[in-house]
């Protein structure tokens, strides 16, 4: 019963180290990353002067080039339909005639999610800029008629001090 | 009576087959969800359409008969592996009727197609040539990485191994293939 109660001390515990481990792996390798970084200045100094570690660098620049080359190569739309379609073909008569298998052939590719949400970007921005602003204008607007008013009160208490007396003006601004 | 016995015997198969052919909806399921992912990271490795539609299709023909028609642990990891692995020995098959061709018309490589020029073409065709070359526990990480562009936790789960031994492969095979490229 008593270890019943104590794992999930244990456990936490553990949780809280892992977390712990965790950040100052992210802190190290910010750390590193900003002193090991191709673009800092040492190694930039380095790298002018140093014919092997250019060579190695443009290596480097020329293979991410092709990936990225071979990532934006565009491939007709109809792709997934007829790989599908193909795929389909060599499977069970059972699983052919399902309805299932009837949408895949006429699947479409549809981009991602946060691909899909890209172009409204944009519009979102300006909705929370305007929003932003509206928001500062109400606060900066009640605020300086709140004070506009307070100086008008003492303005108006000055004036019937001066003209009527201290008590007075204490009865009538009391009221 | 044994008439009876194997009828029941036969009617029982039947059945079992049935059931089986109706648990292999997932075959389905597994296209619907994971097809455009494959399609994509075929069509990167390979880079023509044809050999994408049969490395698609050869990879759902072994995911329907894995062992004795059942279904994987993990099957986007199945999926992605054995796509990856026929798109690579595709590759391989194709470098290799190329070099024939090309011994048979007496045309030197180096004259050939590796022409040394910034093209897109031949740049993706360069590094196709060379990812193929690499060490597969490299060329894991490359093509599902690179590729398939799934994160480095997922390229971990799918090949076993912790996200930063991935990261340290991928660092790996970059230099490899920029020492390639560079020649």
């Amino acid at each position: 019963m008593i270890t019943n109660i104590k794992i999930p001390f244990r456990d936490r515990s553990q949780k809280n180290s892992h977390n712990k481990c965790r950040q100052i792996r992210s802190w190290l390798t910010k750390a590193l990353s900003k002193s090991f970084n191709v673009d800092a200045e040492w190694v930039q100094r380095h790298v002018m002067n140093c014919p092997r570690c250019q060579r190695r660098l443009a290596g480097i620049g020329k293979v991410e080039l092709a990936l990225s080359m071979a990532k934006s190569q565009s491939h007709q739309l109809d792709l997934l339909m007829r790989a599908n379609t193909q795929a389909i073909g060599v499977l069970k008569h059972s699983l052919r005639k399902m309805p299932k298998a009837e949408k895949l052939r006429t699947a479409a590719p549809e981009p991602k999610l946060s691909e899909r949400c890209c172009k409204y970007n944009r519009p979102v921005t300006n909705v929370a800029a305007c929003i932003a602003i509206l928001f500062l204008m109400k606060v900066g607007i009640f605020s300086s008629a709140n004070a506009f008013q307070s100086h008008g009160q003492k303005a108006l208490r000055q004036y019937y001090v001066s003209h009527v007396g201290e008590e007075l003006t204490n009865d009538i601004f009391t009221t | 009576m044994f008439t009876e016995s194997v009828g029941y015997e036969l009617w029982g198969e039947v059945a079992g087959l049935s059931a089986m052919e109706a648990s292999q909806k997932w075959i389905l399921s597994a296209m619907q969800r994971h097809g455009p992912e494959l399609v994509r990271m075929l069509w990167r490795i390979l880079g023509s359409e044809q050999d994408v539609c049969d490395a698609y299709q050869s990879t759902f023909l072994q995911l329907a008969h894995y062992e004795g028609r059942q279904k994987p642990k993990h099957v986007k990891a199945y999926l992605f592996r054995t796509a990856s692995n026929t798109a690579i020995s595709m590759l391989r098959h194709r470098a290799a009727e190329k070099r024939t061709l090309s011994k048979a018309t007496n045309k030197a490589e180096a004259t050939g197609p590796w022409m040394n020029e910034i093209d897109c073409k031949f740049l993706a065709e360069t590094l196709r040539h060379y990812v193929a070359q690499l060490p597969e526990h490299l060329r894991n990480v490359i093509t599902l990485r690179d590729l398939a562009e799934l994160s480095y936790a997922e390229v971990g789960r799918i090949l076993g191994i912790s996200p930063a031994t991935a990261r340290v492969y991928r660092c790996k095979a970059v230099q490899l293939l920029a020492v390639w490229m560079n020649k």
